[in-house]
């Protein structure tokens, strides 16, 4: 994602979301960057609390294999 | 009784049958049997990995939504690390503010409206290009060209006379003298 204008607001607070599931990976990988790590707040204007929900979703679904950690080149 | 939700990787040495038949036995059979009720069963069907793990790249996913009493939950984590048909699975406590849950093909079809808004986005970047210009931006770039084409007639130009001067060798001496010698007649040689 590219880096967010000035007066932004939380794209899970402007559609009133108030748990991010970890199952849906598409939605997370919009968050991800090409090496496959965690993006930051100031990149994609998300709102701390759902920032840390982001992050524990994203790990729990590396964990079960639906997300990579690293980017394999074949 | 607390509510709790599990995602379990099967192995892909099954085939797609058994693999249901297996996953409803050592999951949804396992925690009837140890007082708990089950409200939401999906089968995901085959899907692939992001890595590899023990040697396999794909597995059938399962989930699944009960109820159960929070005494007997590492009881059912250790008949589960024990059951060698399960690779992973993750319990987790389900939050009350949380939506109803939705089986995986619905979920699909979010995922392609996704890909598809993530195509026309691209799809617009890469259509500036040299004939899509604006008439404003082609001055800006004609009045560049005209100021970098002054700029080169304004310096020296290269002169005629700069060419390096011959001096002269001892070995042109030498040569001059010996046709001087050779060509007088009066010595012997």
């Amino acid at each position: 994602m590219p880096p967010r204008p000035k007066k932004f607001v939380c794209t899970f607070c402007r559609n009133e979301q108030a748990v991010i599931d970890y199952k849906n990976s598409k939605l997370l990988s919009n968050y991800i960057t090409y090496y496959r790590s965690i993006q930051s707040r100031f990149h994609t204007g998300v709102c701390l609390k759902h920032q840390k929900q982001l992050s524990s979703a994203i790990k729990k679904a590396r964990m079960m294999a639906l997300l990579p950690a690293v980017r394999y080149e074949k | 009784m607390q509510k709790y939700e599990v995602l379990a990787i099967i192995v892909n040495s099954l085939d797609e049958k058994k693999a249901l038949e297996q996953a409803k036995k050592s999951i949804s059979e396992h925690i009837s049997s140890l007082g708990g009720k089950i409200s939401f069963e999906d089968f995901w069907g085959m899907r692939g990995f992001a890595y590899i793990i023990k040697g396999q790249k794909w597995g059938y996913y399962f989930c699944a939504q009960f109820e159960l009493d929070p005494a007997l939950i590492s009881e059912l984590k250790n008949d589960w690390n024990i059951d060698k048909s399960l690779v992973r699975f993750l319990i987790e406590k389900v939050d009350p503010k949380a939506s109803a849950p939705r089986p995986y093909e619905e979920m699909k079809k979010e995922f392609e409206a996704l890909e598809k808004e993530r195509k026309i986005v691209e799809m617009n970047k890469s259509t500036k290009k040299k004939g899509t210009r604006s008439p404003e931006e082609r001055e800006s770039a004609r009045r560049e060209v005209a100021e970098k084409e002054k700029r080169a007639e304004t310096k020296a130009p290269v002169s005629a006379s700069s060419e390096p001067k011959k001096t002269a060798t001892p070995k042109d001496i030498v040569d001059k003298k010996l046709d001087e010698i050779l060509s007088d007649s009066s010595l012997d040689l």
